[in-house]
């Protein structure tokens, strides 16, 4: 098979464009690989001249506090972020999804830049990272600029991002204030190498027992990762209940765009479990914004 | 851009140049000649090639080699020590070799190396923590309880220090024997656990070639036209044969000589798998290349897909003999008069899917000529002697000028007993005079070699108000695919065992074996009598329900005896331990839960889901034979918003769930004698 002639391995950002602008095309930034290579091998992914491992990028490594927000480096492994305690403290829904990608060993390499540039509508990390109101850094050779995270998303995995110019750098999120809490969670098949079916995700914060704040993400909600925002309106300024919850449910039923697929499940399954699924991630997310 | 790369592997320093699409499991099997870890899928997905990368576990077959550069490796070769002369075993290696988690051995060296970072980072871990950390370390010979034993008295001996503890579960028997009764130790165990034992993809020779099938990739169809010119113009690329280059017979096959070595212009391709030519070359990535450069031309043909479809009038005929390999029949007793006499009759069509052996181990055959003419053959095959016999044939050779050299499984299942590569490499071989390698990938593997049958069962059953039965009709469809295989037999046992193990007076069977345009369908455990106890079985369960009777009590009543007459007029004179088995087990499940088929709500925090367990029971035999013990069914439903509340939660539902098994969960619990 040949995947790939020339791998360079920059160590920073500014050797990361240089490669960029000089090495042999086509090229790819690769971190973790564990999708992007069985693409390449077979056949789902264009044929490459060089791959760029960004895994050693030193902007793109860091996993820290900078001023009011979280840092996530977009070549952070999974798993780093699973154990961090700040992301269990600030983004705990994120650290839920990444733990649930995969498996153990693919953790240890999988990267939320990754996640986030193949560009999945039900990708676990991005669902997470959606409702956490992230923002991305993106790098050209001009320099670096921070992009709405949804902007990010054209189509199923098609990404807004410039093949061969831009990169993902990182990821800020707010940290953390009090009263606010967030949650993840998947349906997925119990056995083995499991996809979500539906995976859902949410924030929000809880002003004298009523929801100041709130945002929910759902995949697959539509072509690109889905925010659920009639059902965000229908709860805000609201206590939660069984009336709230049934009205912010049917608000989000009517809005999301579930559609049928060949191995994971129909339109019509999806639709019956997502209000377990709905109830389960706004109840858990509710009480823990105590 | 040769750049280079340095790595410690096992605590020796390496320095090689960089070399385009090399993972790191390439680097350690081929250049550093490290054969422990294993390729099961190259997915990312069995967990096999797992090694350790500065301390964490990571899936090899899917990480750059270059990226290995300046990092610390550890593979299976570098968990046991070298003390003085010996080899001083790691706890985990010791455990797994003692608890005999170790059968094929193929997918060890992963689980070994996922397991010894577990320890590292939590040297006490319960079960909970060893399944989630070895979610994705996959092994297909069951062995997951005795993996699981080893690694808590791994890591107990790790803490304390103390020698690692022998099972302690091993039953006594009832006389002392030498053999019996003792924990005997696999012979191979201890190089499979230190990463030395030679599976046939670990083996090189001087000069090997590398090989590749290109293969049909249509269901249906005849060849029109076929070009390797633009294979063989590549340079690297040794020969590429097809049809015409056969040298005697052109089709093998186990039982029935149906299926083609390749298939020539003008012929029939019966399946995606069926081979149009094959490549040897200099490397693998050269001969994929040159086969994916070979064009082919077909007359496609409407497809059958199923073996319903096949036997119904007008279709394709893909054999000139027609679609009907065989139709087996059993026949006792007066069928009308049996129906007649029953109080309650019931019938119900059951459906099984083909299933894959998915052992880790991919196909790998090598094909090794001698200076005196003769044809060396290494490949892990489950049946050595049949493919010396199937390479004669096609070779036109006595079998004396022919030596399989038997290796190492990495499991089997019934799936290696086709021949997959061993011919291919013989005519690349013979043509060539060099070593050739032909090794599958798990999408070929998945494609090409036979499955388990994929059945429907239609079965009628009459009965007393008692219980007794008296009369039992069966029909069966088997997908035995493109070609037989051992679909003959397959489908026979699977008629002759359709009625179960019970005295029923009335008996009649009939089964299609029929050919289909699907993978060819051969030999998996269980051999037929899965599907066909799948369906009696759930008959039987539903026969209990209805007659308000006792599952276990059921099949008491019916079981065959000394005395009995079975389904096929045998008459049993002796040894028929159906009942004490029975007995035996009923007993030891009632100890555990008295109640063992009546299902309890488990109480549940979430609202909208309902969860009841209770048990399931089977009966089945070999002939006659032995009933495995009861199985654990959960039942997990999950009901729709109120409107549709109707439909899921009525109790009555609930509780036949409980006692007949989903229809789509087919345990593949079979019989060992099968």
């Amino acid at each position: 098979m040949n995947l790939w002639q020339n791998y360079v391995r920059p160590k920073n950002l500014s050797e990361a464009m240089n490669a960029f602008a000089t090495a042999p095309r086509p090229l790819i930034p690769i971190a973790g690989g564990t999708d992007l290579l069985l693409d390449l091998e077979q056949g789902r992914h264009s044929p490459v001249q060089t791959l760029i491992d960004v895994t050693s990028v030193a902007e793109m490594t860091a996993l820290e506090v900078r001023g009011d927000e979280l840092y996530i480096g977009a070549s952070v492994p999974v798993n780093r972020i699973v154990l961090n305690p700040l992301a269990v403290h600030h983004v705990q829904a994120l650290t839920e999804a990444c733990n649930l990608i995969a498996g153990p060993q693919v953790r240890n390499v999988a990267t939320l830049g990754g996640n986030v540039a193949h560009a999945l509508p039900a990708a676990d990390g991005t669902i997470a990272l959606l409702a956490l109101n992230a923002q991305a850094e993106v790098a050209d050779i001009t320099g670096t600029r921070r992009v709405p995270f949804k902007e990010l998303f054209v189509g199923p995995g098609k990404s807004s991002l410039k093949h061969g110019e831009e990169l993902l750098v990182g990821f800020h999120l707010p940290l953390s204030k009090n009263g606010q809490a967030s949650c993840f969670k998947r349906i997925m098949r119990p056995q083995g190498v499991a996809l979500p079916i539906i995976n859902l995700a949410i924030w929000l914060e809880r002003t004298n027992d009523v929801i100041s704040q709130i945002r929910i993400a759902v995949g697959p909600g539509g072509p690109t990762p889905w925010s659920g925002t009639e059902a965000e309106k229908a709860l805000i300024g609201k206590t939660l209940n069984n009336e709230t919850f049934e009205i912010a449910l049917d608000a989000l039923l009517a809005q999301v765009g579930f559609r049928s697929s060949a191995r994971r499940a129909s339109a019509d399954y999806r639709r019956h479990i997502v209000s377990g699924l709905f109830k389960d991630v706004l109840e858990t997310a509710w009480s823990r914004a105590v | 851009m040769n750049n280079q790369i340095s790595l410690t592997v096992n605590g020796i320093q390496h320095t090689l140049e960089a070399k385009p699409n090399e993972t790191l499991s390439g680097l350690l099997r081929e250049r550093l000649r490290l054969t422990g870890t294993k390729i099961g899928c190259e997915e990312a997905e069995c967990g096999a090639c797992t090694i350790l990368v500065d301390g964490e576990p990571v899936v090899s077959c899917i990480y750059p080699a270059e990226r290995a550069d300046g990092k610390s490796i550890t593979t299976i070769e570098g968990l046991a020590q070298r003390v003085h002369k010996e080899m001083k075993l790691h706890p985990l290696q010791e455990a797994f070799v003692e608890h005999g988690a170790v059968q094929c051995g193929f997918c060890i060296p992963g689980q070994i190396m996922t397991a010894y970072a577990l320890l590292q980072r939590n040297p006490d871990p319960d079960s909970a923590d060893i399944r989630f950390a070895l979610k994705d370390t996959l092994c297909r010979c069951a062995g997951y309880p005795s993996i699981e034993n080893a690694i808590i008295a791994a890591a107990q001996s790790l803490r304390t220090g103390e020698p690692v503890q022998k099972p302690s579960h091993i039953p006594d028997s009832i006389h002392d024997h030498k053999t019996v009764g003792h924990s005997h130790l696999r012979p191979e165990a201890v190089e499979k656990v230190i990463g030395t034992a030679i599976y046939t993809d670990d083996l090189v020779f001087d000069g090997m070639l590398y090989a590749k099938a290109r293969r049909a990739m249509i269901p249906h169809g005849f060849l029109k036209k076929l070009d390797i010119s633009k294979a063989k113009e590549i340079p690297g690329v040794v020969a590429v044969l097809t049809a015409e280059d056969i040298p005697a017979e052109r089709n093998h096959g186990l039982v029935i000589f149906d299926w083609p070595v390749m298939v020539g212009i003008g012929e029939r391709v019966r399946y995606v798998g069926d081979a149009l030519a094959i490549v040897a070359a200099e490397t693998q990535e050269i001969a994929e290349q040159a086969s994916a450069l070979i064009e082919a031309e077909f007359d496609l043909q409407p497809v059958i897909t199923n073996a319903v479809q096949a036997l119904q009038e007008g279709v394709p005929q893909i054999h000139e003999k027609g679609n009907l390999l065989k139709h087996i029949k059993v026949r006792k007793g007066d069928m009308e008069k049996g129906f007649a006499e029953a109080d309650v009759i019931l019938e119900h069509t059951f459906h099984t899917p083909a299933t894959d052996h998915a052992f880790i181990e991919p196909e790998c055959s090598i094909g090794v000529p001698l200076s005196n003419g003769r044809m060396e053959i290494y490949v892990g095959s489950q049946i050595p002697y049949q493919d010396r016999t199937q390479v004669a044939r096609v070779m036109g050779w006595p079998e004396e000028r022919i030596r399989v050299v038997g290796q190492l499984m990495g499991g089997g299942f019934g799936g290696k007993e086709d021949v997959m590569g061993q011919i291919h490499v013989a005519m690349l071989a013979n043509v060539t005079q060099r070593p050739v390698k032909l090794l599958f990938d798990r999408h070929e593997s998945l494609l090409v070699h036979p499955k388990r049958h994929a059945t429907q069962i239609r079965i009628k059953m009459g009965a007393k108000k008692d219980g007794c039965l008296v009369a039992m009709e069966t029909e069966l469809y088997g997908d035995t695919g493109a070609y037989a295989s051992l679909g003959e037999k397959v489908m026979t046992r699977a008629t002759t065992h359709s009625a179960g193990p019970y005295d029923i007076p009335n008996v009649r069977a009939d089964c299609y074996a029929m050919y289909t345009n699907n993978p060819p369908a051969g030999a998996f455990r269980g051999f037929g009598v899965t599907q066909s106890a799948f369906a009696v079985e759930s008959m039987m369960d539903k026969l209990a329900e209805t007659l308000g009777i006792e599952p276990v009590e059921l099949r008491r009543m019916n079981a065959l005896r000394v005395g009995s007459i079975t389904n096929t007029g045998q008459v049993l004179k002796e040894s028929v331990g159906l009942t004490e088995c029975i007995n035996k087990v009923d007993a030891e499940m009632r100890k555990h839960n008295p109640l063992p088929f009546q299902p309890v709500v488990v109480p549940s925090p979430h609202p909208l889901s309902r969860r009841e367990r209770g048990a399931g029971v089977r009966g089945t035999w070999c002939a006659p034979g032995a009933l495995p013990p009861p199985t654990r069914t959960q039942v997990s439903a999950a009901a729709p918003p109120t409107s549709l509340a109707r439909t899921w939660n009525s109790t009555k539902t609930a509780r036949s769930r409980c006692g007949v098994p989903p229809l789509n969960s087919v345990r593949d619990w079979s019989p060992s004698c099968a």
